[in-house]
This record gives C-alpha cells, structure tokens and sequence, in this order.
C-alpha cells in the first residue's frame, strides 16, 4: 500500500523521517517495501500483510503509526457530517448473505478533471486520474480504505439499483473495455434489466461516467469475501477494489466513505449532493468482544506488559477495553476482521509493546525424545557407504519432463502434475535414475571425463513414495597414474557397489538376469534379496545416454537400489560378535576348463553342493580364455577355504572334499582339471 | 736433495692434503684422493714411506715420525669424511618419494546434505526427534488444518503444484505435493499427545519460477515444540541458539508477521554475521538478515488436531535449507544446488 507522508501526517503528527518510520514499521508489523521521493513529499510503501485489510488505506497506516509513536489520531479531512439517509433510491439486495449493506446517494454533476492536489495524490498511490467523479471514490477507497464506484444513472434503466446473481449467459463488458461472460455465481449490481457492473470486483462500461454524464449514482457497498475472491479468480481479475473486500471490509464504513465523498464532491466543485440516499442494511453490523486473561498475555508471549500498556495499546488502535480484575473485556473495532480470538489481541499487545522486549529463555525437556524417523539413520548409512566408493552426492529435482519418465514407469502410469511450471518438470520422478543420468550429463559436457554420483531420495508411483538409491558411474574406475594403473570402469565395478550397500545393511544379495528398456541386454543384473527384486543396474542403454546428450563413445554404468526394501531385508536380531576362529584354516587352488557358457553362479553352485560344511569360502581368482584354452572352454581358478570351529583338519580330509568336488566338476559339468 | 727438504715437504703435504679434501664433492671424487694419498703403490704415503731407504740415518727417525703423523692425519680426516658420506648416501632400493601419491577416491557430500545433517545435528543434541514425511500431501494436512480453509487468502502465499490424479491412500486422497513442512505438524500431532518437540525436515514444492534465489522444489527445516507453558520467549531462546550454531551470531530480532498457523507470529533476523550489523551487500546494508518465519502454533491448529489450546501451548518455526547455505557459504545462484556440478560440489569438503 503506497501512502504519500503528507497524506499520513493529516491524521497523525508525527515529527520522524520515512526511514524512521520506516524503521521502526517495520518491528511493529507493518514493514516498509520502498521509498520514494515526489517533490517535497514522500511516498511510502508498505507491506501490508493478508490478514489486515484495514490498513490498505491511509487512515489505517496512520492508525499504526499513532500506536507506534503513541501519538493521537486525527481525523483530517475525513471529519465530514454523517450521511443523513431519506431513503429515495431504490436499491433492493437480493442477496444479502453476499451484500449485506449497500449505501447509494445521487448527485448532480459537472464532469471535468479534479484538481492537481488530488490528481497527485492518486498518483502517488499508483492510481491513474481519470475524472473530477471517478477520482474521488478512488480517493475515498485510498483514504478510507472502503471501495466506491460511480454509475451514470442516466443509463441506469428506469434508475433502479438491484443487487443480484448473474443470470446464466449474462454477460456485459466491463471498464477495462474486455465482454465477459457471466455464470450464475456472481454477483451483479443490475439495472431494472442488465448486470451494469460486477460487484465488487469492477464497473461497466455501459454505465461508465463520460464527459456528457450529468447525474450520478455513488455507491459503497460491503460484499462477501468469499464471492469476491471467486469471482475475481473465476474472471482473472483483480482490483484495486477486489483486493479490499477479498480481506474483509468494514460493514459500518459504506455511509462515512459517502459522507466523504458527498463532501469532496462540494469542496472540489464537481457538482452537489441531491439530497437522496439509500442506506440499505439487511443485518447490521454487531461489534465482537472478547476477554483478555492478564495472566494469558505472559503465559504465551513469555514477558510481563504493564497494564497501562495494553491498555494504551488497544485505546490507540480503536479497541475498547474494560479493565476486569483478570484482564479486559476488549471490543474490536468493525474493520478489524482478523479478530477472532484472545491470541490475536495479546498479539496486538505483544508487537506494539515491542518483540525487542522479548527475553531469550529455553524451553524445559519434560521427557526424553521419542526416537527420531529411522529413515534418517539408514539414509546416511547409504550415502556414507557410497561417498566412501567414490561417489558424490547429487540433489535434483523431483519432478522432471514425461519423456524422461517414460522408460522408468515399469508398466505403471506416471504421477503428473495438473498444473507444471514446464514441460520439463510435468512427473512425478519414478526413478532416481533420470536426475542422476542428467548430473552426469552435465559433468561430462563441462569437461569431466570421469564421474560418480549418486542419489537419495523418494521415487513417486501410483501406489505412493518409495525412498531409494540410485548412481551411475563412467569414466576410469582407477585414476590415470605415473604407475600407469589406469582402468576403465565396468559392469563388475558397479556390481561391487552393489555388495558394498547391501553389505552396509548386513544383506548379501544375489543377481539375476534381467531385461530394462534403459540398461543394454546381456549386462543387465536384477539385484534379488528374500527372493524379491529390490534394485536393478547394469548398462546405460545408448538410446538414454544419447537422449541426455551423453557423448556416444561413453560407457555409463548405472544403478538404484530400494532402500525402504533394502533396510527391511536387514536382520532383525541385534548383531552378535563372533568368537575368532580356534583352528587354522586351509587353503587349496583347483583350475579348471569349463564351457564358457557355464555361469560362475553354476559352478560355484556345483562346488558347493559337492563340499563338506567346512568349505567357507569360494573366491574366483583368475579366468582365462585365448591361447591355449580350446574354443569355447575357459579356464577358472577357484581358491577354496576350509576350516572347522571345533578341530584342526587334516589334510586327508581336506584331499578327500577336494576330490569329491572335483569329481562333481567332471560328472556334472564336465570340468577338466589343469 | 736434501734430507731437510724432504721433512719440509712432508709438512707442506699436509696442507695440500687439506685443500684437496675441501674439494671433495663426490663419493668417487673421494674415492681418488683416498687412493691418490693411501694406495699402496702410488699413494704419496707409500711414496715418502719409500723415501726413508735411502734417507740419512740422522733424520730417518723425524722423517718416519712425520710420515707416520701425516699418514694418521690422512686416514683420520678420511674416515671421518667418509662416515659423512655414508650418512648422506640412499640405499639402492631408494625411490623418489616426490611422485604423486595415489589417492583414494571419496565422494563429496551436497551442500543441502551437510546443512541438513548440520541442522539434525543441532536439534538432536537439544533434545528434539527428528521427523520426515509424505511428500504428496492431501489438502486437509497441507492447508486446513493448519487454519488455511479452501479460499483463505493466506493460500495464495504458497502457489500449489496439484496432481493430474489423486493417490488413494488409507486416509484421504493425496492430491498436492507439500508447500512446507508444516503438513508433518498435523500428522504427528493428531497421531501423539503434547508435548511435542520436533524437527522435520525434507523438499517442498512450490510453483514458483527459477531464479536467483527461487526454485519449484526447496528444502525446509520445520521446528515444533507443544507442552504446557511454552511461550514466544522460548522460540526466541532456541532460534537465537540455532543461529550461534549455524551463523555463529547468536543475535536475534523478532518482527511481527502473519501466517494463519501462528499467533502471533514473527520473521526472524539474526545479526549479519558478515559485518557484524554494519551493513554490508549480504544484509543489504540492514545489518540484518531475514532467515525464517515462525510464531505461537494457532488455537485453530490445536483444535484440528483434538489439543486443548487452553492447556498447552506452542511454538513453531520453519527455514529454507537452501537459504542458510546460500546466506552460509555465499552462493550467489540457488540453481547450483540442483546442477550437480562436480566443480561446485567439490567446494563443499568431504
């Protein structure tokens, strides 16, 4: 709201500067946006919050001001002689649950522009001057904060004022020269036939005030907020005048703003008041009180206010308070409709008593803290896990464009918003995936080679938010070095991070086979745990790379693990050390050639099955296939270890397991020995 | 020549020795002058040790008693030297531990990561539990039980991004992703009696266009303490102790505001800790910046959730992540948050 200091100081004599003001506004709730200088004057904007309508005029900032700088408030110029009503306009309100009280008078007038005083003025407020007739209901509405509007009552049909619904299909063309089509739930002011204005929210133009308008009908009006606020959404279109009433106006202001009006309309010379007026007031207006517990007022702000000055407080700002022996019956005044309730007058002691004030204590711990989300434990202990392989942490948007969504739905329909800012951010994420693949997209374009980076974060699909992990990695898998130890990165790289997460939960999974329209056929693994698919990885499939404008040449390897699925899988029994074992183990090496067709998983599984319980473990140390292996065969080392928790074994035994695995070997898969 | 002279020259060959042995730069440098005075055929000891043959009978004993001297001199000054060399000599398996090391990869946590595990950190050791929630949200927890009903002007302050369809869920349809963290109030409360003393933590979405210090998705830190005798002094003393432990300026101002779950309700300043209130660029010259919102949690809101606002009380605060590290670390441009840049990242440590 932009209020010239002139302006504000016809109601309260305050001696400080704008910035003074400003400043000290600003700790008392009714901070300052700008300040600008017109001449001698200022012009100051304020930043009037939504609960507080009353002061989008200037009597009401001044009314803030006066309380701040505890200073009386005059009345100016708006000390006019009250309307004096005869009841000789016909105004009928069919709805008086929407309009509840709708003041008309009639006037005699000489169109012209207004005097330069009142011209800048508006100006200042940021309301272009139009005619001596239009630029006072402004000014009333500015200084009074109660919206006015004027019809030609010439055009006025048989001069009838009627206050109703829209008819279906109704439709008029308002004064921003723009037809619109009415629907039935909006609020018209009509002539004896058509809708002349919206209610509220603008005027028409058939009824718009020209150089040849001669007699006026002024009106003010109090209309329901809610209808206000729907239509001008319903029409797109806000006012200066819809801003008001949307907050809620003063029901008892209609017949001062008019009385204000009547009386600029003499003092600039526009024209004279015919005498007639209408006050229509279906329900009047019934002042709200409430009490004011003293004990209360400490109890929420935490610091004592002197009695003196809350009950200066609420005098200033046009309360009437009634001392009790607890506190105060308070009456608000009429315009202020954010008061409902005993906090929101300890509020209105509490900022003009000053914030400043406030003491800085600590609330007491009545009890221990329940625990904390679980979420928040076992999310870091992912991320810990992967920051330690290498990766960095990415954060990206959860919604992203519906092509990149698509090969990530997996048969399911995608979340979408109704109402995107663009088409880049219309879904609902499925997969970390996508965000992840773009960061490393865009690393790559800014001149990085080599890239980790992972994710966590929620996953959206119809059945709700997942929470997982995903990561994707291209480039060395160990760093160029003067050793010359460099390595590109592959499917096993990714597979061992894999391990290293489900590790990090005590779950060893194991991998199958899978096929996804973003990872590449045959290098593609379904991470399997309890028999369920928790996670996938493998390849980047060129199409993607290609779609986020990955260079070609790249081998991007790329995962996501479900991390709700992952921590559930974890055993639930507290862990238990180990006692270390009592007996050596035993380590014996077998190389074999297989057909290379024979998964690891096979051969393993074949050794294991042929082994005595104190094989513990199997590790692949070498495989070889070139010269000197046959075509089709390849050659696997194993390195097998076998201990026992209770003896010592001997070597016999352990030549016996040997055997008998080898012997699996040869009959089942038919393994030859080297 | 004389017998004399060949005493002289004895002594003079000291001196010469001397300056020889000064010169000495080389362990095979060394090696000569070693062989050049001491070898058994040429060295010059073994020459003037051959001197004594033919040397006259009188002077043989000063003469042997001076080769004897300068030969002592010699093997002394030579050992000693060598014992030098050997204290400065590298073994033959030496490397040159100048080559660069190989390091071992680890990743670098984001920015938002470490403010948020920063600000867990902080509320956890104060006594807080630590909550995350839903990100789609139904309007009911979202706006109307935080005194937001439908066509409550205060709803245009958060510009919602809505579902095309609902999400069934065991309670009302979700059809809205969350605006703020306050939606987490609501549950937790209808769900648990006061007190209460929480953080949640977690993206929010808001339809607001990408710019300097905008982004559609954020992340909002939310602080919620119910019990009985809470009071806004109490916000004042706990916010003036996050800010020492974030900003290290535990000075704090309290500006009346309005949001419809709080009342009263306030925006917090903390003093800059740039310029320490001078003015400077950060603070735009106030000497104060803006870091959140908060107040006294609105009767409306225990009501909602079946509290007795005549019997407890509270506070409720909320912080953008991304403003702390943008007012933290100085990062001009709120989108780098969401690039992944490496080049960014890696500012931020391990």
């Amino acid at each position: 709201m932009k209020a010239p200091l002139s302006w504000i100081r016809e109601f309260v004599d305050v001696k400080a500067s704008a910035e003074e003001i400003g400043a000290l506004m600003g700790l008392r709730g009714l901070p300052l946006e700008s300040l600008e200088t017109h001449g001698d004057d200022v012009v100051m904007d304020f930043e009037v919050t939504a609960n507080r309508p009353d002061c989008m005029s200037v009597i009401g900032i001044a009314r803030e001001i006066a309380t701040a700088y505890k200073l009386p408030l005059a009345a100016g110029g708006t000390k006019v002689p009250p309307l004096q009503p005869n009841g000789n306009v016909p105004i009928t309100i069919e709805e008086p649950e929407l309009c509840c009280r709708y003041v008309g008078a009639v006037a005699d007038v000489t169109i012209g522009p207004s005097p330069k005083w009142m011209q800048d003025r508006l100006a200042m407020c940021g309301v272009r001057p139009i005619s001596n007739i239009v630029d006072i209901t402004n000014y009333v509405m500015l200084e009074l904060g109660q919206p006015m509007h004027a019809f030609d009552l010439a055009k006025m049909r048989q001069g009838k004022i009627v206050v109703r619904r829209a008819k279906a299909g109704e439709s008029m063309t308002t004064l921003d020269g723009k037809k619109r089509t009415l629907s039935g739930d909006m609020l018209v002011i009509a002539d004896a036939e058509c809708a002349e204005d919206i209610g509220g929210v603008m005027g028409g133009a058939s009824s718009e005030i020209s150089s040849a308008t001669k007699r006026v009908a002024f009106e003010a009006a109090y209309f329901a907020p809610s209808q206000i606020r729907s239509t001008s959404k319903k029409l797109g279109l806000k006012t200066e005048a819809s801003s008001r009433f949307e907050r809620g106006a003063d029901r008892t202001a209609p017949p001062r703003a008019m009385a204000r009006a009547l009386q600029l309309l003499e003092q600039i010379g526009a024209g004279s008041f015919t005498g007639d007026a209408t006050d229509n007031y279906p329900t009047p207006y019934q002042p709200r009180t409430t009490h004011l517990d003293r004990a209360r007022i400490r109890g929420l702000l935490g610091m004592d206010v002197p009695d003196e000055s809350v009950t200066r407080i609420l005098s200033s700002l046009d309360f009437d308070p009634e001392m009790t022996s607890t506190g105060w019956i308070v009456t608000a005044p009429p315009w202020r409709v954010d008061m409902h309730r005993q906090v929101d007058l300890i509020e209105e002691v509490g900022r003009h008593h000053g914030f400043e004030h406030l003491p800085a204590t600590f609330p007491g711990v009545e009890q221990a803290p329940p625990p904390s989300d679980p979420r928040i434990a076992r999310d870091r202990r992912a991320r810990t896990a992967l920051l330690g392989i290498g990766f960095s942490e990415a954060i990206s948007f959860a919604f992203i464009a519906s092509k990149a969504a698509e090969p990530f739905l997996d048969g399911q329909g995608p979340v979408a918003i109704a109402n995107p800012l663009s088409e880049l951010f219309t879904t609902m994420r499925p997969s970390l995936l996508s965000g992840v693949i773009d960061a490393v997209s865009h690393n790559r374009r800014h001149g990085r080679p080599d890239v980790r980076l992972f994710e966590i974060g929620t996953r959206f699909s119809p059945d709700g938010e997942t929470r997982g992990a995903g990561f994707a990695w291209t480039g060395l898998a160990t760093p160029d070095h003067w050793s010359g130890a460099r390595r590109a990165v592959d499917f096993y790289d990714v597979k061992g991070v894999v391990d290293q997460l489900a590790a990090e939960y005590q779950v060893t999974p194991s991998f199958s086979e899978t096929k996804k329209s973003y990872l590449v056929e045959g290098r593609t693994a379904a991470i399997v745990v309890n028999g369920k698919t928790i996670g996938v990885f493998g390849q980047l499939a060129p199409a993607i790379a290609a779609a986020r404008d990955l260079p070609a040449t790249d081998e991007i390897y790329a995962g996501e693990i479900d991390l709700d699925a992952l921590s559930a899988a974890a055993p639930a029994e507290t862990l238990r050390a180990a006692a270390l074992p009592k007996y050596p183990s035993v380590v014996r090496d077998v190389s074999i050639l297989v057909a290379d067709t024979l998964s690891a998983e096979t051969v393993r599984g074949t050794i294991r099955s042929a082994a005595p319980e104190t094989l513990i473990q199997i590790r692949e140390f070498d495989r070889y296939q070139g010269k000197g292996i046959p075509d089709g065969k390849v050659s696997v080392s194993f390195r097998l270890t076998f201990q026992s928790p209770d003896r010592t074994l001997t070597d016999d035994e352990v030549q016996a397991a040997m055997q008998r695995i080898m012997d699996a070997l040869t009959d089942n898969l038919q393994a030859v020995q080297r | 020549m004389s017998d004399s002279d060949h005493i002289s020259r004895i002594e003079s060959a000291r001196n010469k020795f001397r300056e020889a042995l000064s010169e000495v730069r080389t362990s095979s440098e060394f090696q000569e002058l070693r062989n050049s005075w001491l070898g058994r055929k040429n060295g010059r000891i073994a020459e003037y040790t051959a001197l004594l043959k033919t040397a006259a009978p009188e002077i043989k004993k000063e003469l042997g008693r001076s080769i004897n001297e300068l030969k002592r001199i010699v093997e002394d000054a030579l050992a000693e030297r060598e014992a030098e060399f050997a204290k400065s000599a590298r073994p033959a398996n030496a490397i040159d531990i100048t080559l660069p090391g190989r390091v071992p990869q680890l990743g670098y946590r984001h920015p938002l990561s470490l403010i948020r595990d920063e600000v867990i950190e902080i509320f956890t050791r104060l006594g807080y539990q630590v909550l995350e929630g839903p990100e789609i949200e139904d309007d009911y927890h979202n706006f109307e039980a935080l005194n937001m009903p439908a066509d409550h002007p205060a709803r245009d302050m958060h510009d919602t991004l809505y579902l095309e369809k609902p999400i069934k869920s065991a309670g009302r349809p979700l059809t809205l992703l969350r605006t703020h963290t306050s939606a987490m109030q609501i549950r937790h409360m209808e769900n648990n009696p006061p007190p209460v003393r929480l953080v949640a933590i977690g993206p929010v979405y808001r339809r607001d266009n990408l710019d300097l210090t905008h982004t559609p998705m954020f992340h909002q830190v939310e602080g919620l303490v119910v019990g009985k005798g809470i009071t806004l002094a109490d916000l004042k003393g706990t916010v003036s102790a996050m800010a020492r432990e974030l900003f290290g300026s535990a000075e704090v101002r309290f500006r009346p505001s309005f949001f419809p779950y709080t009342e009263p309700s306030a925006e917090v300043d903390i003093r800059c800790f740039k310029c320490a209130g001078a003015g400077c660029a950060l603070c735009k010259k106030s000497g104060w910046i803006e870091i959140l919102g908060s107040g006294m949690v609105h009767p409306a809101v225990f009501e909602a959730v079946g509290y007795n606002p005549d019997e407890v009380t509270g506070f409720a605060f909320g912080m953008g992540v991304e403003r702390v590290a943008q007012l933290k670390w100085g990062v001009g441009d709120i989108r780098l948050f969401y690039e992944n840049d490496l080049r960014f990242l890696e500012q931020f440590g391990i």
